[in-house]
Parts: structure tokens; sequence; C-alpha cells
């Protein structure tokens, strides 16, 4: 057999093996969309053709106005609602916040998920995000729930898990009070409002031009009354959350 | 036979050829990953990985002069984190379940820059299938005192659970803005309310708790947030401490 024959045969073998090898990988399984509403099964995993069937569930009797319960597939709950200046009203108006809580199966949920995105609010700033007894002054029993850091632009977005429907102040030495939450009577004080506040007075004063700003309460660590004004409010009378 | 070893010697050289194709882009890529990575390696080493930690040593000095419980492990974290650990112990439990363990972890980033903290609970050897909740609480025994409801916790058919949450928990405290007062936290100095250095979990259903303890004469209590009033069972676990924990 001559060299140049020996080589041909084996070029040959070397493209069998390539255009095999090409099969293959084509030959997997492979599922392709019929129609509408129905699912596909060719021997492989089934996958939903068409989106879920949404509905607005309950959330309570008592939600203020600017609460929108999205359309959610079962069994979510997912409620929207704004934060308005109040603190810097004058200095930032076009200062806007979303707020969105999602809950899962509440069920079995062992949290909620809170996400605050703002805009147009004082640039690199950190404003500490509290729950509320109430929307506005005194604003009552409060809950320390985290920061949002604000970039240059003004604009940030900050995202906590923890219970929020369900949130309340309590001393457990004072166990026979009660209050009204979207479930009815239940334990401690309901705080069903959210609201942002300078972390620090120091800040507020400067951003706001005010040197006789006051400090509050609104921030953890030393030393006391630290914190600035509230910068933003859910400013309703009936709850949020 | 002859077929065979014919296809053999004829398939030899391609093969060897496809084989040595094969293993140098492999031998490429992983150098190439090496080469990739190893300043990397070199640059933490130099910064980040840095054996001292300011917090760390703070909260260490703290437990030294017995403003931090004892049950508190600091971790040696890198740069500006800061990562506890304490145990659970069982309380209203113990009897039925003495070898339940909880273990707590709270991570801290870059205190100026994190916008929460994140706090993982993990138990073993609790009732299981039972839903728990979780509070920040002014004492770790009772009255309890001024409460935060955190979060919850579903145990497995082991008795083993876990949940993960991120809030504020080094400086957690409770406050009525009416008339918020002050308090001394161990590691912040004074602060505006009631500062919360506990934590503590609960049944979350009184009936699962009679049923659990066989005791049909347990009180309802607050930890659980809805409706109805002190639906809540008793404590289950508890950090068991008198100095703050966090």
């Amino acid at each position: 057999m001559s060299i140049k024959r020996v080589f041909k045969a084996q070029w040959l073998l070397v493209g069998i093996m390539m255009l095999g090898l090409l099969v293959s990988a084509c030959n997997s399984t492979s599922t392709t969309p019929q129609s509408a509403g129905t699912t596909t099964t060719t021997g492989g995993p089934t996958f939903p053709t068409s989106a879920l069937a949404l509905r607005a569930p309950a959330f309570g009797q008592q939600e203020a106005p600017t609460v929108k319960v999205l359309a959610s597939g079962d069994p979510t709950l997912i409620v929207q609602f704004p934060l308005v200046p109040s603190g810097i009203k004058q200095l930032f108006p076009n200062a806007t916040a979303l707020v969105t809580i999602v809950e899962g199966n509440p069920a079995i949920s062992v949290y909620d998920t809170v996400i605050v995105d703002v805009q147009n609010m004082p640039p690199n700033q950190k404003f500490t995000v509290f729950f509320t007894e109430l929307s506005a002054k005194p604003f009552g029993h409060a809950e320390y729930v985290g920061d949002v850091i604000t970039r240059g632009d003004g604009s940030a977005e900050s995202i906590y898990h923890l219970i929020a429907f369900g949130a309340f102040a309590a001393d457990a030495r004072q166990a026979s009070v009660t209050s009204t939450d979207q479930t009815g009577e239940a334990s401690g004080i309901q705080l069903e409002h959210v609201g942002m506040w300078f972390d620090g007075v120091k800040a507020a004063r400067q951003v706001l031009n005010n040197p006789s700003i006051p400090g509050t309460p609104f921030d953890g660590g030393g030393g006391a009354l630290h914190a600035g004004p509230q910068v933003m409010t859910d400013g309703q009378t009936l709850p949020v959350i | 036979m002859q077929f065979v070893r014919r296809i053999i010697s004829r398939c030899a050289i391609p093969l060897t050829a496809l084989l040595l194709i094969i293993s140098t882009q492999a031998g490429i890529a992983s150098a190439a990953t090496k080469v990739a990575v190893a300043p990397v390696i070199s640059a933490q080493s130099r910064s980040a990985l840095s054996p001292t930690n300011a917090n760390d040593a703070f909260l260490r000095q703290l437990q030294r002069e017995g403003r931090l419980a004892r049950s508190v492990n600091v971790l040696d974290s890198l740069g500006q984190t800061t990562i506890v650990q304490f145990p659970l112990v069982p309380s209203s439990i113990k009897q039925a379940f003495p070898n339940a363990t909880g273990l707590v972890t709270i991570v801290r980033g870059d205190r100026n820059n994190a916008f929460s903290d994140t706090v993982t609970v993990d138990v073993q050897n609790m009732p299981p299938n039972i839903t728990f909740t979780i509070f920040f609480i002014q004492f770790a025994g009772k009255p309890f005192g001024n409460v935060e409801y955190v979060a919850d916790l579903t145990t497995r058919g082991d008795g083993s659970g876990e949940t993960i949450f991120q809030c504020i928990a080094f400086v957690a405290f409770a406050m009525d803005a009416r008339n918020p007062g002050t308090s001394i936290d161990g590691q912040e100095g004074l602060t505006s309310g009631t500062n919360l250095e506990h934590l503590g979990m609960w049944f979350s259903s009184l009936e699962d708790a009679q049923k659990v303890l066989n005791d049909t004469s347990l009180m309802g209590t607050i930890f659980d947030a809805g409706n109805a009033p002190l639906h809540a069972g008793p404590q289950a676990m508890t950090d068991g401490q008198t100095l703050p924990v966090f």
C-alpha cells in the first residue's frame, strides 16, 4: 500500500469521526412550544407555554389609598406604595421613593422582602428607614429596619429581609396591649407606616442649610438623638403595610 | 483480526494527533487560569488579609471588660467586617428536647457602607416540622422587656432548620418616639431608645407548643404577629446571657 493511500484513508477516518461528533451533539432531546396554554412532553422535562394566571390577593380592609396591591401569582402578596418628601420638601421637591414589599407564601414564608428605591434625594447621604406607628409626628413606636445610601445623582436602592406585614412593637411586660392590624386584633402596637430619616443631624443641618435643626432618635448607635429629621414619609393615616 | 489491526494501525496517527491537540488546549486553559488568579491572591495577601481588625479587637476588649457575653465568639474576620457567633440553648423545650442546639451568626460589612446586617440562625434537634418566631429582645429571660419580631424558622422533619435575614441587628433598639429615652449599648455607649441585645425563639403557635410539650396548661404569649392576641407559645430557645450577645 502506498503512503499516499494510507494518508487518504486516515483523513477519511478523521472526517467520519468529526461528523459523528457533530451528529451526537445535535441529537440531544429538545422540546418545542406548541399551542398556547399547553405543555409539551417529548420525553424530557415539561415546560409551561403560557403565563401564570394572576389574582389580586386580599390584603386587608383598612389600607391607605396609595397602596397598590399587585395582581400576582398565587400565593404571593406584593404591595407597592410611594414615599413623598417631608423634611426635604422645599429643597428637594422632586424627591420620590417607591417601596415594594413581597411576601411569598404567607403560610410558610419566614420573612418579607422590602425594597426601597429613591430618586432625586440629597446626594451622597445616608438615611435610616423605620417602620412606625404613625406616618407623621409624633411617629409613636418605631422599628429600625435598615439604611439607604444615595449615589451622587440622589438615587439609591436598598433591600431588606425581615418581618414587615406583621411588624409590631411590644413590651412583653405589658402583654395585654393589643391593636388592630390587617388580620384583626393582634398583640402589641402595629407598625404600619414607613419613613426615612437623616442618619446624622449634622448632615441634615448642612444639606438643609439650617443649623438649628434638633436631633432625633431615628438612628441606632451612640450617642442619643444624633439622627436628623424625617425626609420621606408615606404620608398616610391609614396603614400602608 | 487482521482487519482490526489494520484499522488500529491506520487510526494511530490521527488519534494521537487528536489527543495531542486536546491535551495542549487543556494545558493552555489551566495555565491561563493560574496566571489570572495569581496576582489577585498576592494582592489580597498584602492588604485585606491583614490579621488586625479594629472592630474585632474592640469587641474582644468589651468581652474582657465584662460588657459582652462570654458565650460570644468574635471571629477573626477580614478588613472592616464584623462577624460574631453565639449559641442558643433550649429553654421551655429543655426537658423534651435536651439536645436542641442553635447557632446564631451575625455579619456586618463596612460600618459606614452596610445598609443592614445579615443574621443566620441554624438549629438542630428541635421539635420537627414546627414554625418558630425569632425576636430581638431586651432581656434573654423573662420578662423579656421590649421586643422586635425579625423572622421565622420552620424546622424540617429531622428537627434541623436554618433561616437567614437582613435587617439592623448590632444597633437594634425599641422606642416610642413620643418619649424615646436612652440606654447604654455595650458597644456604642449612650444611645436613643432601649437596646435590644438578645435573641430568642418562640413557638409561633400555642397549640403546637401544647402538643409538642404535652402540656395543655401552657399560656399564650405575644411572640407572634397577627390575629389573635397571645396566640404564640412559650420561648423555645434563648441565648441565656445577662450580658449582651450583640
